[in-house]
C-alpha cells in the first residue's frame, strides 16, 4: 500500500513516519523494534508463556518462549485436553506471523480511489473520529436504520468482543464464516441428532471420512488421536475421496467417488443397513422417531447399491461391503462429520443422511461415538443491546429456509449487487475476516466492497480486503493480546486462555482496545442520531431524562474493564482457575489430581472413569429428543423431510473440461498464512492437480503454468500433474494468488480459487457450495 | 555422556512437516525451500487412478541417523565433523571447508549446504539449541502431532527409548552398509 505522508505531519519531524504502514521494514529492524519495547516495559530476561495458537481454528494450547522481548520459539502445551501436547506446522510458524514485516502497523485511512493502494497514516483518534463521522451521516440519511450498518467476523475467540460492539450499535446484520464452511453440517447433525457433537476417535473402531481430510486439513484432538491407530492397530478406516489425499494414505480402503454424488452413496449404505436389517435394532426402537417412514422411504425409493454405483462410479460390491463392516463394528462406527463443508445444494440432506447413518449402528452418545460430551460453563459478561426502533430486519432472510444470525454471506452481497435490498445497505464494519478470499467470485466481492460508503477493517496483515477498505485498525497478533478466556467441552472438558506473550509492536492493538477506544469516540455521537428519528427513545427521555435512557444505549460499557479483569470475572467459580489460565493456559476440575504425564509423548488428562462419553440419558436434543427421521417443520420452506436423491444433483462435466474442487494442506491456514515466511518455506506456492495422463495429453508438465477459467473469472498456477485425481476433476488448495501487492511473499503467488468458485448457494442455509464450478484449463 | 538416539513409529506419520517447522524456528534454519535438516520419505504412488496402491504411500520421517560408523565423518578431510560425547555426529563450522565430501559420502542425504553459515549442516538432535538449554528432547519430538518420535539415551536400560527397543520390533535404513544408524522404524 502506498502511504501519503502529509507534509505537515512530516514536517513534525518524526522520521518514523517515513515507514508508516506498508513500507518494507526489515526483520532485524522489526526485531530491533521488539526489543526496544521490552526494555521499556522492563521484559529483559528469558520468560515461558503460556498462550493459545491462533494460526488457525484449533486453538491449541503452546509455551511462547521470549527472549528479551523477543519471541524465538513456541512449544506445544501439554497441559490441554483438547491440542494433546502438539503444535502443528502452522503453530510452529507463529512467530513469523508476530514479526512478519508487512504487518499493519498504523491506523489509516484511504487516500485516493477504492482499491488504488492508497492510504495515508493517522492517529487512531483520527481514524475514530472519521468513522464517527461517517456512521452519524449514514445513520443520519438513514432514519437511524442501524441494519445499514452491516458485521462481519473471521472465526476467533476475540470474535465475541467484536460482537459485543455489533450488539450495541444495534444492526441486524452479522455475517460470519459459517456460510462459508460448515453451516449444513452443524445444523445437519444438530437437528438430527441434537448436536454436531466430537467423534470419540481415540475409541471408535471403524470410521469413515468422506471429504474431511484429517491428515492434513488438521482438526484438534481427532488428527492426534486417530493416526496413532490407522493402519491394522485398531480403527479401521474409509476414506472417500475423489482425491487420494495423506489421509486416503492412511485408510484400509479408499474410495474415489464422482464429485458431489456423496447422498447417493451414504442413501445406499443406508439401504444395505436397513434391507439386510443389520441396523443396531434396539437403539433404533428407543431412539428413533419416524423410523418406519425413513425405512419406507430408503427401501421404496430403491437406493441399492447398485443404483448407486451408476451415480457415485463406486463398485456396488464395496457399498454393501463397507456397509456390513460399518454395522459390524457398531455402536463404535461414526460416519465422520467434516467441517469445511457445503460442496453442493444437497449438503444439508447429505449431513443429515450421514447422522442418520451413523445413528442406525446406535455410535450416538457413546464411547467410541459421536459424543456429545460435558461443559464447563462460564461466567457471562453482561453487554448492553440496545433496541433501535428504526433498525429494520436482515435483508437476506429469505435467500434460504433458514438464515441464522451468522446470515447468508454470499446471498447478502448477491442481493445487494443485484439491487434488491429493500433498503441501502452502505456501510461494512470487519473483523479478522478476508471475504475477497474466502468468498466465492472474488470479482464480485471487489464490487459490493467498492459499492459501499464505508468499510473498517481490523486485521493484521494487509489482505486483498484491507486493500479495499476506507479506514484499516490495526490489530495486534495473537502473540501480543490477552483474550476471552474460552471454555472447550468435550469428553475431556477443559478451559483456556491465550495470554499475553510481549507487548504489541508498532501502534497496533488488542480488538478489545480498539472497540474501547471506537466506542468512547462515537457513542454519544451515534445516540444524537437516535434521539432524532426514534419516537420510542424520545417518549423514553420525555419520562426518565436522557441520562438514564443514554444509559442503556452507552456503547462504551461493554468494554469499561480490561480483558484479565473480564476473564476473572468468567471464571470466579473455579476456586484455583485464575492462575492455572497464568501459569499453565488451561484449567479443569481436579487438574492437579487427573493431569499425569505417562510418557515422553503421552499425557493422561481424565481418568477413563471421568471423561464424559455418555451425557445425555437417552434424551437427545432434539424436539422429540429421538433421531429425528424426518423433520416435517421444514417442508413449508421448501426442504425435503427426509434425504432423498434427485436427478437434477447429477451434473455432466462436458468433455475436456473439469469439476473444480478446493481444499487444504497441513501447511497453511486460509489467505491468513499465505505471506508468512516459515511456511512458504515449506510449500512454496500451491499447485493444480491434474490427473497425469490427461496433462500428458495436453502437453502439461510438472512447474507448466496454465490458467484455469471458469463462467465468473480465471487465475494462473502451476501444475502437479499425478494419479491421484481423476481425469475430469482437477485440485489447488485454498488461499493462494493474493492480488495484495503489499504482501510481499504472497502477491501473486499461486492460483486464486476465489476468482474462478460460482457463488452458488444450497436452500437451506444460503451457504456457498465449494464444488459445484466447472472449469477449462490452457496452457499459458 | 550418553549414546542418543531415536525411535519413530513412523505408522504414526501423516506427513504434516510440523517436525521441519519446528527444526527451522527452533535452530534458525535459513527459511528457504532447500534448507532443511528433516523431511519425510514418500515415493510417487503406484497405479493409475482409481487403482492406486495404498501401501506405496508408506511416509518416512527422516534425518541424520547420526550413525555410529559415520561415512560423513570417515571422509571429512579437516574433521570437521565429530561425534561429541554424547554419540551425536555434529559438525564444527569453523573447521569446514565446504569441500562436499561428506555429502556425497552420506547414505541417507542427509546433510546439505546451509547458505547463511557457508557450511554443510545437517540435524544435530538440537544439541547446541534445547540440549544445551537444558531441554531433554529435540523440537522435532515435542511438536509432532501424532507423537511419531522418541528421543532418548540407548545407554541408560531405563530410558524410554532403550524400553521400547527391547519390547518392540524395529528396522533400520540400510542398515546392510554398516553405517549403524541410530533412528529406529518401530514396526
Ligand atoms: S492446529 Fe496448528 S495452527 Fe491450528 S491451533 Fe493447533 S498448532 Fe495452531
Ligand atoms: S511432525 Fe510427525 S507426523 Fe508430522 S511429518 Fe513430522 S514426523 Fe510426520
Ligand atoms: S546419516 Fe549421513 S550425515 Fe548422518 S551420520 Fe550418517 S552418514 Fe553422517
Ligand atoms: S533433532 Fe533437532 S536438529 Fe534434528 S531434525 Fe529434529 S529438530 Fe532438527
Amino acid at each position: 500500500m502506498k502511504v501519503e505522508v502529509s507534509r505537515r505531519r512530516f514536517l513534525q519531524g518524526s522520521i518514523a513516519l517515513t515507514i508508516a504502514g506498508g513500507y518494507a521494514m526489515s526483520p532485524s529492524e522489526i526485531l530491533a523494534s521488539a526489543k526496544a519495547k521490552a526494555s521499556e516495559s522492563g521484559q529483559a530476561g528469558r520468560k515461558k508463556i503460556a498462550t493459545l495458537c491462533e494460526m488457525c481454528v484449533n486453538k491449541c494450547a503452546a509455551f511462547a518462549y521470549v527472549e528479551d522481548g523477543v519471541v524465538t520459539k513456541l512449544d506445544p502445551n501439554p497441559y490441554f485436553p483438547k491440542s494433546r501436547n502438539m503444535l502443528c506446522p502452522r503453530g510452529n510458524a507463529g512467530v513469523q506471523a508476530l514479526y512478519d514485516p508487512d504487518r499493519l502497523k498504523y491506523p489509516l485511512i484511504r487516500d485516493g480511489e477504492k482499491g488504488s493502494g492508497k492510504f495515508k497514516r493517522v492517529s487512531w483518534d483520527e481514524a475514530y473520529k472519521y468513522i464517527g463521522d461517517k456512521l452519524a451521516q449514514i445513520l443520519d440519511e438513514e432514519h437511524d436504520n442501524r441494519s445499514t450498518v452491516a458485521f462481519c467476523a473471521g472465526e476467533g475467540v476475540a470474535e465475541h468482543t467484536f460482537k459485543n460492539f455489533f450488539t450495541g450499535f444495534g444492526s441486524s446484520h452479522f455475517l460470519n464464516h459459517a456460510s462459508l464452511c460448515l453451516a449444513t453440517t452443524v445444523s445437519g447433525y444438530a437437528l438430527t441428532i441434537g448436536g454436531y457433537g466430537s467423534a470419540d476417535l481415540v475409541n471408535a473402531d471403524y470410521v469413515i471420512m468422506a471429504g474431511a481430510n484429517r491428515a492434513e486439513a488438521i482438526v484438534t484432538p481427532d488428527t492426534m488421536d486417530f493416526f496413532k491407530r490407522t493402519i491394522g492397530r485398531g480403527a479401521k478406516l474409509i476414506t472417500v475421496d475423489p482425491r487420494f489425499t495423506n489421509t486416503a494414505a492412511k485408510s484400509d480402503k479408499w474410495i474415489p467417488l464422482k464429485v458431489g454424488t456423496d447422498l447417493a452413496f451414504v442413501l445406499a449404505l443406508t439401504y444395505v443397513a436397513i434391507n439386510e436389517e443389520i441396523y443396531n435394532k434396539q437403539f433404533v426402537a428407543t431412539s428413533f422417531n419416524n423410523f418406519e417412514a425413513y425405512k419406507n422411504h430408503i427401501l421404496s425409493s430403491g437406493y441399492t447399491p447398485e443404483w448407486a454405483q451408476k451415480i457415485t462410479g463406486i463398485p456396488a460390491q464395496d457399498i454393501y461391503e463397507v456397509a456390513r463392516t460399518f454395522m459390524s463394528h457398531a455402536p463404535r462406527a461414526i460416519y465422520y462429520q467434516g467441517r469445511r463443508t457445503t460442496w453442493s445444494k444437497n449438503d444439508f440432506q447429505l449431513r443429515r443422511a450421514q447422522a442418520l447413518f451413523s445413528a442406525l449402528g446406535g455410535g450416538v452418545d457413546v464411547k467410541g461415538g459421536i459424543c456429545f460430551g460435558k461443559n464447563l460453563p462460564l461466567i457471562g459478561h453482561d453487554v448492553p443491546s440496545p433496541i433501535y426502533d428504526n433498525a429494520k430486519s436482515r435483508i437476506d432472510k429469505n435467500e434460504a429456509a433458514v438464515v441464522g444470525g451468522s446470515g447468508s454471506w454470499v446471498g447478502f452481497r448477491n442481493m445487494i449487487l443485484e439491487g434488491r435490498n429493500p433498503y441501502p445497505i452502505r456501510a461494512l464494519f470487519n473483523y479478522k475476516h478476508n471475504p475477497m478470499s474466502n468468498m466465492p467470485n472474488s470479482r464480485k466481492t471487489a464490487e459490493f466492497l467498492k459499492k459501499l460508503d464505508l468499510v473498517v477493517t481490523i486485521d493484521t496483515m494487509p489482505s486483498d480486503t484491507v486493500m479495499l477498505s476506507d479506514v484499516i485498525l490495526p490489530e495486534c497478533t495473537y502473540l501480543e493480546r490477552t483474550d476471552p478466556v474460552k471454555s472447550f467441552g468435550g469428553i475431556e472438558p477443559a478451559i483456556a486462555q491465550r495470554n499475553k506473550v510481549v507487548e504489541p509492536l508498532f501502534e497496533t492493538k488488542a480488538v478489545i482496545d480498539i472497540m474501547r477506544g471506537l466506542t468512547k469516540n462515537i457513542s454519544k455521537q451515534l445516540f444524537a442520531v437516535t434521539k432524532k428519528y426514534d419516537t420510542e427513545v424520545q417518549d423514553a427521555i420525555e419520562k426518565d431524562g436522557e441520562e438514564s435512557v443514554y444509559g442503556d444505549f452507552d456503547l462504551t460499557k461493554a468494554f469499561y474493564e480490561s480483558q484479565e479483569e473480564l476473564n476473572h470475572h468468567a471464571v470466579a467459580n473455579y476456586p484455583d482457575a485464575v492462575q492455572a489460565l497464568e501459569e499453565k493456559g488451561v484449567y479443569y476440575p481436579d487438574m492437579d489430581k487427573y493431569f499425569k504425564k505417562l510418557n515422553v509423548n503421552n499425557y493422561e488428562y481424565y481418568p477413563e472413569s471421568k471423561k464424559a462419553y455418555s451425557v445425555k440419558n437417552g434424551k437427545l436434543a432434539t424436539p422429540s429428543g429421538k433421531v429425528e427421521c424426518k423433520i416435517d417443520s421444514l417442508v413449508s420452506k421448501g426442504i425435503d423431510a427426509m434425504p432423498l436423491w434427485k436427478d437434477e444433483y447429477l451434473k455432466e462435466i462436458p468433455d475436456g473440461k473439469f469439476n473444480f474442487i478446493t481444499g487444504r494442506h497441513a501447511q497453511f491456514t486460509q489467505s491468513g498464512s499465505s505471506n508468512n515466511k516459515l511456511l512458504l518455506s515449506l510449500v512454496p506456492t500451491n499447485y493444480a492437480w491434474i490427473n497425469k495422463r490427461v496433462a500428458t495429453k495436453r502437453g502439461i508438465k510438472f512447474g507448466d503454468l496454465i490458467e484455469v477459467s471458469s463462467k465468473v473469472g480465471k487465475t494462473t498456477i502451476r501444475a502437479y500433474p499425478t494419479e491421484k485425481i481423476g481425469q475430469d476433476t482437477l485440485f489447488f488448495v485454498h488461499g493462494f494468488g493474493n492480488a495484495s501487492s503489499d504482501l510481499t511473499l504472497a502477491h501473486d503467488n499461486g492460483g486464486n480459487d476465489a476468482n474462478i468458485l460460482e457463488d452458488i448457494i444450497e436452500p437451506m442455509h444460503g451457504a456457498t457450495c465449494l464444488h459445484e464450478t466447472i472449469v477449462e484449463i490452457r496452457k499459458v | 555422556m550418553a549414546r542418543f538416539a531415536m525411535a519413530l513409529d513412523y505408522k504414526n506419520c501423516i506427513n504434516c512437516r510440523a517436525c521441519e517447522s519446528a527444526c527451522k524456528q527452533e535452530n534458525g534454519i535459513l527459511l528457504d525451500k532447500d534448507h532443511y535438516r528433516i523431511w519425510v520419505g514418500v515415493k510417487e504412488i503406484e497405479g493409475e487412478f482409481p487403482n492406486l496402491s495404498i501401501a506405496s504411500q508408506a511416509y518416512y520421517p527422516s534425518q541424520c541417523q547420526h550413525c555410529d560408523n559415520a561415512p560423513c565423518q570417515q571422509v571429512c578431510p579437516t574433521n570437521a565433523t565429530y561425534y561429541d560425547q554424547n554419540g551425536v555426529v555434529r559438525i564444527n563450522p569453523e573447521q569446514c571447508i565446504l569441500c562436499t565430501y561428506c555429502i556425497n559420502a552420506c547414505p541417507y542425504d542427509a546433510r546439505y549446504v546451509d547458505n547463511r553459515t557457508i557450511t554443510v549442516d545437517k540435524c544435530n538432535f538440537c544439541a547446541d539449541t534445547r540440549l544445551a538449554n537444558g531441554e531433554t528432547t529435540t523440537a522435532c519430538q515435542a511438536t509432532c502431532p501424532t507423537k511419531v518420535r522418541i528421543f532418548g539415551d540407548l545407554d541408560d536400560p531405563n530410558s524410554e527409548i532403550s524400553q521400547v527397543l527391547s519390547k518392540r520390533e524395529y528396522k533400520q535404513i540400510k542398515a546392510g552398509l554398516g553405517t549403524k544408524p541410530k533412528l529406529f522404524y518401530l514396526i
